[in-house]
């Protein structure tokens, strides 16, 4: 591959008059979180390549009448950039209002309420539904249609097309699903077209959903959501395969009600499989296996103890190991054990069992 | 020609509004109607505004093309998205009398937000023009509150552009198909290039770019690599296809008139696909067993590779275009026989007749003597299924300075000649070659005589043996702006060879016209045709491509190929015949002559090149010397756009 790549080399520049030596290949923004300068961002994800859509992270460089975006512009030599002034204030503030413009104001009945990186911003530029007045916006209607999977609503209305969504699909999941279509006010985030006949390359994975800053990707599962404040977030590793992936389990009132995950958590920094993300209603299944069930005389499944229940299950293995030999016999394990698991349990069959029968389903 | 009687562009301001109408020298010379007696009376721009005549609705005017502006942006920030949204339902809102006092302040606020916060240079430029015009008919503005009245309507002509679109030739929507691969969408990419080309695959490969000598991009490191983005998404579009066996979608007869088309080159391809899409029959009669003109033909297979062209073909095949080849209209069939069964018929044959260097001894045809398109026309024909002969000998001379030069040049090298060298008149510098040609050529053993003119060649038994030669000088420019090569008297030389190439020009072959049927031609061998419909003296035939053009690049023939299947569907349709609506505006705004503007950002993040196979290793065989960008690269190289989108807005008569 023959991209240049630049060789690491410093450069220094000056940011609100203080003066910082970066590496040459950072964006302005990066160097300001190191000398711990905040500029406000919006569209930005740590875990992305910049995006630079929102236009929120302007500053001013000497010598460019232009402000930039510090999100996606390199730090060069000798660069003097500015992060707070008059100017670039007022032109945050109205950027934001624009964005606010084509977004809900009623924000209670939003799950985001107190969770919200839009609503953050708002309160600092100091912006209200009156501050509106004088755009009486012409909304456009946005009829409904499919997301690129069912299980994922989209709310045109909530979206404030920072674009996050379609990064993270194109750049962590690889497979470039949604884009921006339509133009002007009227775009919106819609499925690719891999041609003609394919409609959507979409494996619902749900990541879209969680970098949405405003939840206008919503999952179709599950009933209602919690407010931050009376939802409990429970740590716990995924229990649907080996890696071991973090996951929050959503908890109101004693129920599951979602999946979040933290971006710096875990192996899986903040990613999840569809199975991890959306296979969570289960726990609270009425078809749920909660005690041992062991067939009476009759065949009929009756309640019992766990000992009981193993001695059953020991008692019978032997008596068909003495009767029909140890080939018999054969294990078949899951793939929701762990390794450590998965070894234990051959160790068993082979060694306790005497038989080589063993496998694994491979995949859920 | 226009006289401006208010105008403004970047910091100049031209106010003729009191001053009598021949006294204005302030003008565009070269700015014609719109259509024939459709007048233009202002123009709207991306770096100010033009009025010729005082009785447009500025307000109307301005409504129009911020509308414009919020139809093409693209969505993806925030203040273009929605502040031109904002502003254009004001300027409605006035001109509908509804307008209200705080509206001018509100759109002068938001359009300063828009013109410095927006990502691109369509949000960036989009402004631009309503600011001025407010600052200097401020009156219009006033009133149109105090008077609340609903206002005049006017006729407008509006069209997304950028200078990589306004350079190429078909006019491609470059940043937009860019734009697709930034966002991984590829197929759409490929969707938006086939809007206006069928072949992304050979372009992709071999396009003259014109696109990128314009690229803004330039101004902070390196043009955006256009041409390899193109080839990028080909190859992985064709490659899905591939995988799938997928096919192109066969395109339903919507019409029982049928077409002809002479010559599978890439004006005919272009025409026969675009015609086909409109729901014509179309039969493209070729000379040759194998479809692509001088593309296949003519351009070696280590630049393009045959299955590239053939993967084209085939897609083109599949949407329902019939081919028929080793057909040569002029012997096997007769233009009037084709005339007789098609509604229409073009002709594109290319220009595929070698030019003589005016040389002594050219008539004689010795041995080793040997025209480069002839040369490169056997070796691409013969040598992949291994009949190729290749002229005996160790050094081979090529004369000529062009792209055709380079390739025999450099086929040469691969044929295994010991010694390759190039004559050509002037210095490296006029060298209309390809600048990349000239380097790989030079990389690869090619040796070059600049200034050097060869004026007669030794020949001993029939075979070519040498080269008397004389040196040059350059003296003043000439009408192409180069400067001419003038002889240096005495300064005679020779130069031992074994085989000569002259490669400096083609002809068109003009056989197939017969006194039967005859069409106009030019002094210069080349097909007439009108400038606006492509039709020759001939009605009903068409033409397009090398043969009307004189040969000059691939882009040039497909953009014709494609402006002449607009053409015969309306002649078709028996609709009056006229160009596209989008090329006369790239032409107007050509003929503008506006001065750009500088890029007023800053970035520094070089392109990204292709990785090419060792000199060694690809000078002992035909294949392809690139390898293509792969996603991530293709990405990253997309993330240089600056998109510099822009709308021009012409308001007509009518
Ligand atoms: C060696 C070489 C290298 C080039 N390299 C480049 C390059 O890198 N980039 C670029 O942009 N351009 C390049 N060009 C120019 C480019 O190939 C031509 O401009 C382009 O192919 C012209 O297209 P066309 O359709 O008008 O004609 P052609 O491509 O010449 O096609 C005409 C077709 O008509 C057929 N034909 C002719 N007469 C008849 C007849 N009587 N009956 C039936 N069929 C007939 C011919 O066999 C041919 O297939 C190159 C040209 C040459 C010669
Ligand atoms: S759906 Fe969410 S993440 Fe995607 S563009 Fe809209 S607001 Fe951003
Ligand atoms: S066209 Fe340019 S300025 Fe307008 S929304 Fe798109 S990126 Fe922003
Ligand atoms: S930067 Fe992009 S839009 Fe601008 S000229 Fe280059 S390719 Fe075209």
């Amino acid at each position: 591959m023959s991209i240049m790549v630049k060789t690491e080399k410093k450069v220094t520049l000056i940011i609100d008059g203080q003066k910082i030596t970066v590496p040459d290949t950072i964006t302005i923004l990066e160097a300001a979180q190191k000398a711990g300068i905040r500029i406000p961002t919006l569209c930005y994800h740590p875990a992305l390549a910049a995006i630079g859509s929102c236009r929120i992270c302007i500053v001013e460089i000497e010598g460019v009448d232009r402000p930039a975006t510090a999100c996606n512009t390199e730090a060069l030599e000798g660069m003097k950039v500015t992060t707070r002034s008059e100017r670039l204030f007022d032109l945050r503030r109205e950027v934001i209002k624009m964005i606010l413009a084509h977004h809900p104001l009623n924000c209670s009945p939003c799950p985001e309420n107190g969770d919200c990186e839009l609503q953050d911003l708002a309160y600092e530029y100091d912006l209200a539904a009156m501050d509106f007045n004088d755009y009486h916006i012409q909304t456009e209607g946005f009829p409904w249609k499919p997301f690129s999977t069912p299980i994922l609503d989209y709310h045109p209305r909530r979206c404030i097309l920072c674009g996050r969504c379609v990064k993270v699909c194109s750049e962590i999941r690889g497979l470039g699903a949604i884009t921006m279509s339509g133009s002007g006010a009227k775009a919106v985030i819609q499925p690719v077209m891999a041609d003609e006949q394919t409609p959507s390359l979409c494996i619902s994975c749900g990541e879209c959903m969680r970098v949405c800053p405003v939840n206008a990707i919503e999952e179709t599962m599950g009933g209602i959501k919690g407010k931050p404040w009376e939802t409990k977030r429970v740590q716990t590793t995924c229990g649907y395969c080996g890696v071991g992936c973090q996951l929050d389990l959503n908890v109101v009132n004693n129920q599951v009600v979602g999946v979040t995950t933290r971006d710096d958590v875990g192996v899986n920094k903040g990613r999840l499989c569809s199975k991890g993300r959306f296979g969570y209603t289960f726990i609270h299944s009425e078809d749920r296996l909660r005690r041992p069930l062991v067939r009476n005389e009759e065949g009929k499944l009756e309640e019992t103890t766990w000992t009981r229940a193993l001695m059953k299950v020991a008692r019978e293995f032997k008596r068909i190991k003495k009767e029909h030999g140890p080939d018999s016999l054969g294990g078949l394990s899951s793939a929701r054990c762990t390794n450590e698991e998965n070894y234990l349990f051959q160790r068993l069959i082979r060694q306790v069992f005497g038989t080589n029968n063993v496998d694994h389903c491979a995949r859920l | 020609m226009r006289k401006v009687i208010l105008g403004t562009w970047q910091d100049k301001i031209i106010d003729n509004r009191h001053k009598e109408k021949h006294l204005i020298n302030d003008e565009f010379p070269e700015l014609e109607d719109f259509e024939g007696g459709n007048r233009i009376k202002a123009f709207v721009g991306w770096d100010g505004f033009f009025i010729f005549d005082l009785d447009v609705p500025v307000i109307d005017m301005m409504r129009a093309y911020v509308e414009k502006v919020q139809e093409e942006s693209c969505g993806y920030c925030t203040p273009c998205r929605v502040g031109t949204k904002i502003v254009a339902d004001k300027l409605r809102d006035m001109t509908n009398g509804l307008g209200r006092e705080e509206d001018l302040r509100t759109i002068k606020r938001l359009a300063r937000v828009i013109r410095d916060t927006s990502m691109c240079e369509l949000g960036h430029t989009s402004m631009t023009a309503l600011l001025k015009i407010m600052e200097l008919m401020p009156k219009e503005f006033e009133e149109a509150i105090k008077n609340r009245r609903m206002m005049r309507k006017g006729a407008y002509r509006a069209i997304a552009t950028a200078p990589c679109i306004e350079a190429c030739p078909a006019h491609l929507d470059i940043p937009s198909y860019i734009d697709a691969i930034r966002g991984g969408n590829y197929y759409e990419s490929l969707a938006i290039i086939a809007r206006k080309n069928p072949l992304a695959g050979i372009c992709g490969r071999v396009c003259v770019r014109p696109c990128e000598f314009v690229c803004r991009r330039a101004e902070l490191d390196e043009p955006i690599s256009i041409k390899y983005l193109k080839r990028f998404v080909n190859d992985q579009i064709l490659s899905y296809a591939a995988a799938r066996s997928k096919k192109a979608e066969t395109v339903p007869v919507r019409s029982d008139k049928q077409v002809a088309v002479i010559g599978a080159g890439p004006c005919g391809m272009t025409a026969a696909f675009y015609l086909k899409q409109k729901g014509f029959s179309v039969e493209v009669f070729e000379e040759l067993n194998e479809p692509g003109g001088m593309s296949a033909v003519g351009i070696p297979d280590y630049r393009l590779p045959r299955e590239v062209i053939q993967a084209e073909v085939r897609r083109i095949m599949e949407t329902g275009v019939k081919f028929t080849y080793g057909m040569r209209i002029g012997s096997d069939k007769t233009l009037e026989d084709l005339k007789g069964k098609y509604d229409a018929v073009l002709i594109a044959i290319g220009a595929h007749k070698s030019k003589d260097v005016g040389m002594q001894g050219e008539q004689e045809k010795p041995e080793g003597y040997i025209s480069g398109v002839k040369f490169l026309r056997d070796l691409n024909t013969l040598h992949h299924i291994g009949e190729f002969d290749p002229p005996g000998g160790t050094h081979l001379v090529v004369v000529g300075g062009g792209n055709v030069a380079m390739d025999c040049a450099r086929s040469a090298k691969r044929l295994g000649y010991s010694k390759v060298s190039v004559i050509y008149r002037r210095t490296e510098k006029e060298m209309p070659a390809d600048e990349e040609e000239i380097r790989e050529a030079k990389h690869e053993g090619v040796e070059f005589n600049f200034l050097t003119n060869p004026t007669g060649m030794k020949i001993k038994d029939g075979k070519v043996t040498g080269l008397t030669c004389i040196q040059m000088e350059l003296g003043e420019p000439d009408q192409s702006g180069r400067r001419r090569p003038i002889e240096i008297k005495g300064s005679d030389f020779h130069l031992d060879c074994d085989i000569l190439i002259p490669a400096i020009g083609q002809a068109v072959d003009l056989s197939l016209f017969t006194q039967n049927f005859p069409v106009k031609t030019t002094k210069w061998g080349t097909v007439v045709v009108d400038e606006e419909t492509m039709m020759t003296d001939q009605n009903g035939v068409f033409a397009g491509g090398d043969c009307v053009s004189g040969p000059k690049a691939l882009i040039d023939a497909m953009s014709q190929g494609l402006h002449v299947a607009h053409c015969i569907d309306q002649y078709l349709g028996g609709q009056p015949m006229n160009m596209p609506e989008n090329e006369r505006m790239f032409r107007l705004i050509k003929a503008m002559k506006l001065p750009q503007a500088p890029v007023n950002r800053v970035g520094n993040k070089p392109r990204c090149n292709l990785e090419s196979r060792p000199i060694e290793e690809r000078i002992m065989d035909f294949d392809e010397i690139e390898g293509g960008y792969k996603p991530k690269e293709a990405i990253r190289e997309a993330e240089r756009c600056l998109r510099c989108y822009r709308i021009a807005m012409f308001v007509t008569e009518e």
